[in-house]
């Protein structure tokens, strides 16, 4: 949301029992909630069931508000909490072999392996759902993180204010989510 | 081929389809309001449980503070009466 005094001003109405506020600031937040939930990529929950688990505890904790980060870095704070906790039960996670891939993404592959181009814009589409595949073989924090850096394109800055943790966690994170991905590709060729 | 090099382009056409800003499902927000109305805050059984210890730190703490003045007045009882019983001993004795 960029305007935060206008969020503050929602929640102070919403506190107050306005319902129009209430609803106003559940759509004006969803977008920034949707996109977190979708970054962790869970196997089991649907997206709106996670989004929906998340504006709950929101207003369960409204007062709790205190007023000292923007409204939209409390709520995708909240977001990336529940999310961890809802994918902390989902400890399998897919091992990804060539025969899971499509032969379009088995074709994109090896032209980035043959190749140093850029991938040609009728194959994007291919590339993300390789992507999310390769995501969902990792463990949450790092899913998000990798998700929140490459594919939202935040600095790390940003994913340290969404999400609450430290430079080092991030930066720590991503660097083995990496690690893990190099591997997954190496297979893949 | 470098597998970094490989990966950053595989990202980087991933994030050029990034799929479109996703738009509240239809009745989310009035879902979302009863949900939060209806189910009570998970807060509220650790604020219940902290309410109550911070009572029971307090009627402890006034408890202790009683029995340390009842044992103060009781020492001083014991030496009034030790006093008087050594001054009717000396009485006595003379």
């Amino acid at each position: 949301m960029d305007n935060d005094e206008h969020a503050r001003a929602l929640v102070d109405r919403a506190r107050r029992g306005d319902d129009a506020a209430a609803r106003e600031l559940i759509r004006e937040l969803y977008p920034l909630v949707a996109k977190i939930v979708r970054g962790y990529h869970s196997r089991h929950a649907a997206e709106e069931d996670l989004a929906q688990m998340v504006f709950v505890k929101v207003f369960q904790h409204l007062d709790q508000y205190s007023g000292k980060a923007p409204v939209s870095h409390w709520v995708s704070r909240i977001a990336v909490n529940t999310c961890r906790s809802q994918l902390a039960a989902e400890k399998v996670r897919p091992e990804l072999r060539e025969s899971d891939l499509s032969e379009e993404q088995v074709a994109l592959i090896q032209n980035l392996a043959a190749t140093t181009a850029e991938v040609a814009p009728d194959q994007k589409f291919a590339a993300r759902d390789l992507v999310e595949k390769l995501l969902a073989t990792l463990k949450p924090v790092e899913r998000l993180v990798l998700d929140m850096i490459y594919l939202q394109e935040r600095s790390v800055a940003e994913v340290q204010k969404l999400t609450g943790w430290s430079a080092a966690k991030v930066k720590v994170s991503a660097f083995r989510a990496r690690q893990k991905l190099r591997k997954r590709i190496g297979t893949l060729i | 081929m470098n597998r970094d090099e490989i990966m950053h382009r595989l990202f980087r056409a991933a994030a050029d389809a990034e799929p479109t800003a996703a738009e509240m499902p239809f009745g989310f927000d009035t879902r979302v309001l009863a949900a939060a109305r209806s189910a009570p805050a998970s807060g509220g059984i650790a604020l219940l449980a902290r309410r109550i210890a911070l009572i029971a730190l307090a009627v402890i703490a006034l408890a202790g503070i009683g029995t340390y003045r009842a044992s103060i007045s009781d020492s001083d009882a014991m030496s009034e009466y030790a006093m008087a019983d050594n001054a009717i001993q000396n009485n006595l004795g003379e």
